[in-house]
This record gives C-alpha cells, structure tokens and sequence, in this order.
C-alpha cells in the first residue's frame, strides 16, 4: 500500500518552486523519490531548492522562466524533455500573491488586473498545454493545479487572486474531462491561508495572524501540502481525477457564522 | 522504493463500520497494510466474515463483530462496544463506509425501506461519530473517514432515498469538523463513482454504458480508493477537514 506513494525515478516539473509552499513540496516530493525540473522567475530561490533535491540524491534541473510568456514556457518544457526524456507531472504552483494588497476596485489598474490573471492562470494554461502533447504521446501525465481556498469564496478587497484561482479550480475540471481519454489527470490543491515569506512581508493587514479564526485553531504550515502533492503525483491517485484536496483548517466547510458561535436550540414540541 | 513515512498508520487502532456492499475487505486490508489495528463493525455477520478472512493474512490485532448500531438499539452498540472494549483501549481512526445502495423509483419506496436506508447510512455513522468521537476528543486525536457516493452532491433517477443519505452523511462531515476541529479530530468524507471488486478487463467493462461515460473510462475498484483513505486517516492529514474528497474517475467533473 504504501509504496504506491513513491515517486522513485518520476519526473516532475514544478513552477515557482523556490519558495514558500512550492519548496515545501519540493522538498517532499524528491524525499518520495523524485527527479525535479524547477521553474521560477528568479533564480536564486530555484537555485537553493535544486541543491536540496540534489542533496537528498535525487537529479535537479533549474529553468528561470517567466510563466506569463509562453515561449519561455514552451522552452521550459523542451529543456526539461532534454534532459530527462519525458515528464510524468507538472504541478502549476507560481503564483503572484503581491497584488493581494487591499485596495479598491476603483483604483485597481488594468495591469495589475493582467499580471495577477497572467501570472496565476495564463501561466498554468501555458504550462498545461506544453505538457499536454509529450504527456498525451506516452499515454500517461499527471497536472497539479495549486489553486486557493480564495478561489471558492470571496475576500474582502481581493479580485485578481480570487478570479484567477476560481479559473485554476475550473482549469483543472476542464483538463481532466478533456485529457482523460489520453491517459492525463488534472487535480488542484486548494491551499486555505498558509502563512509564508511571501504573505508575511506582502499582504500584510489583509490576513489573519493566528488559526483563531479556523475550526481547527491552527493555521497550516508549507509542510501539510508535502503529502498532498506526493499522493497526487503518485500512482496512489490514478483513479482521482477533476478534484481537489483542500487544506484549509476547516475554513470552508465552515463560514456560516462566525468561528466560536455555537447556537442551541431546543427541539420543538 | 522511497516513500514518506507521514502515510503510515503504524501503531494506530481503526475501527471501521461496513453498512453493505462488498468493498470493506480491500478498504481494511489498505488500512492493515499501512500499519493500523482494524476492528470492524459490520451491519451484517454476512458482511464480516468476508473482512475477516482478508486480514489473517496481515500482522497486528484485527477483529470485529456482527451488530447493527444504526437500528437505534443500544443493545446493538453497547455490544459492539463491549467487543471493541476488549481488544483496545482507545481508538485513533474511524472509518464509515455507509454506502449501502438502493435504487427504486419514487412511487416504489416504502417508508419502511426509506427508513432502513436513512438507519444503516445515516444513523449508524451518527451514532459511531457520537460515541468514538467522544472517545476521541478525551485523547484530543482523531481521525474520521466517512466513505460516501458522489449521489451526495448529484442527483439521479431512483436515487433519492440513497442519495439523501448520502448527502446527509456529507453534512454530517461539515459539521463535525468544525465542531471537533480544536479537539484535534479532523473529519472528511472521500467519495466514489461507479465501482467493482471484480477485476473486469478494460474492454468488456467498456460495454457498459457508464463505463463509457466514466471520464478515465472503467469503474473504480477500492483498491483505488485504498491509498487515499490511509492519508486522510493519518496524522499527516492535520490541515485538511470539513471536505469531500472523490476519486471518481473524473465524473464529478462531467457535464
């Protein structure tokens, strides 16, 4: 049972993999076995978590790509073909949080409106599409959409993060209908808030400091999505397709009222 | 082969309850296989013995016991309890598999059948929730499983009393998680599709009409279902409650 959770010798190419929760899977997923192209705007960061992977004994590979221009995408993926003969998962984890600044609707300008959208969603499409074919071709592909619990209810002043992750979960259903027959599975992680490098220095007053507010009391850490991205790049979830895993302390499947309110009601007579 | 020791149920007691079908053997054998004691409380002696016979060939202490705790009888779980008893002192994971299917139109359901049907889904995972969940929250850990149809989110011709119950069972996930959340009990649902135990070669299975409808176009098996239940049973699943989660082969997301 648990050996169909290895991912010993598989390939995955992750976006935005240098940081926060991208270098949390990382570091799980080449713990589980496997050889890892990353992908980041920046390379120091892609740099760090490649030492890492090699550490563990695993092939590392960086690529410094802007996912919001497609031919770097494309030349993304060509790279990492050459290198290790083929992709076995794509996980779209790059992410443009700093938008997330409150701010309202009236000032928000149309290229803030564009890099968020471009970053998170158009960056995931292009990715998805240039996997889609040498996936399809071995008849075998597995694509992990990072999507956020902001992408199934809506935030105070949050636009861009909430459309763009709202498309990524619906990105993900539309690739698993239309992949399947190719032997491809789509799934999202739907991360709740995870405080990270990133949401500390950029979002500042616009999330939460403590899990106070979540039925679980605690707020995650990167290290929960660790098992969720290995079980969905394993073998273990090859029936899964369309869905989500959310880790959100509970959030969503609560909401109705505020955390703590706990009425009683007795039955009527 | 490197794996994350996070998955492993080693040392664990899980108790899981069976309400029909014919898919507990494997469900139990994945949760022995990860390392967990598994006690199972099965609505039928019919439905036990199949689940037994899988385990012997799994170290660790296995057992379980015929009773019907969704009747409403105290007598049925202070029985079950008492065997439970028994064995272990405590219990880490429980598991309802509570998909006992019926399908009959509308005009054809008895009351009688509509409350059997609400009984051994709805009230048997109630009940196990009520009193091992307390059980849980005095250790301040837990881990709740409750294995539902996708009927819990869609509807269908001659379904309605087995889907209601369903998404009853779904609900009562909702709820609980949020209730037991600070008590370090987590609480989710995994759902299924179309499914066999039988090993049905692909192209026969594709005779079938809703194998052809199936996205990855074959039915489930619980083998399929086996790994991520052993996750969302273990200690590694801390971040993650109150949801469903369905491996289905892609028919949630089917027009």
């Amino acid at each position: 049972m648990l050996e169909t959770f290895s991912l010993d010798g598989k390939v995955v190419l992750i976006t935005g993999g240098g940081t926060g929760l991208g270098l949390a899977m990382v570091r799980a997923l080449a713990r589980a076995g496997a050889n890892i192209a990353l992908a980041g705007r920046r390379a120091a960061p892609i740099e760090g978590a490649a030492q890492e992977v090699v550490d563990l004994g695993r092939e590392a590979l960086v690529v410094t790509t802007d996912v919001t221009d497609s031919k770097q995408v494309d030349q993304l993926v060509t790279t990492t073909l050459d290198r290790f003969g083929h992709i076995d998962v794509l996980i779209n984890n790059a992410g443009a949080v700093q938008e997330n600044v409150r701010k309202p609707l009236w000032d928000i300008t149309d290229d803030e409106w564009n890099l968020v959208m471009n970053v998170n969603l158009s960056g995931a499409f292009f990715c998805a599409r240039a996997v889609s074919k040498p996936m399809s071709d071995r008849g075998k592909g597995k694509i992990i959409n990072v999507a956020s619990g902001f992408g199934m209810r809506a935030g105070r002043d949050i636009y861009m993060y909430c459309c763009s992750k709202g498309g990524m979960i619906q990105l993900t259903k539309v690739l698993s209908f239309n992949l399947a027959r190719y032997g491809i599975t789509a799934n999202s992680i739907v991360p709740g808030f995870i405080p990270t490098t990133s949401t500390d220095s950029e979002i500042r007053s616009t999330l939460p400091r403590s899990g106070d507010f979540l039925p679980t009391g605690n707020l995650g850490t990167p290290e929960d999505l660790g098992p969720i991205a290995v079980f969905l790049a394993s073998e273990a979830s090859d029936y899964m397709t369309g869905e989500m895993i959310i880790a959100d302390g509970g959030g969503l499947a609560a909401g109705i009222t505020p955390t703590g309110h706990a009425p009683v009601v007795a039955l009527e007579l | 082969m490197p794996t994350l020791p996070e998955y492993s149920l080693a040392g664990k007691v899980a108790v899981l309850y069976t309400a029909g079908g014919d898919e507990a053997p494997v469900l139990a054998q994945a949760l022995a296989e990860s390392g967990a004691a598994v006690f199972t409380i099965a609505r039928r002696q019919e439905l036990l013995e199949p689940v037994l016979a899988g385990l012997k060939q799994y170290p660790g202490e296995h057992g379980g016991i015929a009773a019907d705790v969704g009747s409403g009888s105290s007598t049925e779980l202070g029985k079950a309890m008492d065997a439970l008893g028994a064995s272990y002192d405590h219990v880490d994971i429980l598991v309802n598999d509570v998909r006992s299917m019926f399908a009959q139109p509308l005009s054809e359901i008895s009351i009688e059948e509509w409350d059997q049907i609400q009984s051994r889904n709805v009230r048997a995972a109630f009940v196990l929730c009520k009193e091992l969940g307390g059980r849980m929250r005095e250790r301040q850990y837990g881990r709740i499983v409750n294995l539902v149809s996708l009927l819990a989110e869609r509807g269908m011709v001659n379904g309605s009393a087995f889907a209601a119950s369903q998404a009853a069972v779904l609900s009562l996930t909702r709820s609980l998680a949020v209730e037991l959340g600070t008590s370090n009990i987590r609480v989710n649902a995994l759902g299924t599709g179309w499914m066999t135990v039988e090993d049905i070669p692909l192209e026969v299975q594709q005779e079938e009409l809703l194998v052809r409808y199936t996205p990855l176009r074959r039915k489930g098996h619980p083998r399929d279902i086996g790994p991520l239940l052993v996750y969302l049973a273990s200690e590694s699943c801390d971040y993650t409650t109150g949801q469903a989660v369905y491996v289905d082969g892609g028919l949630n997301a089917h027009p």
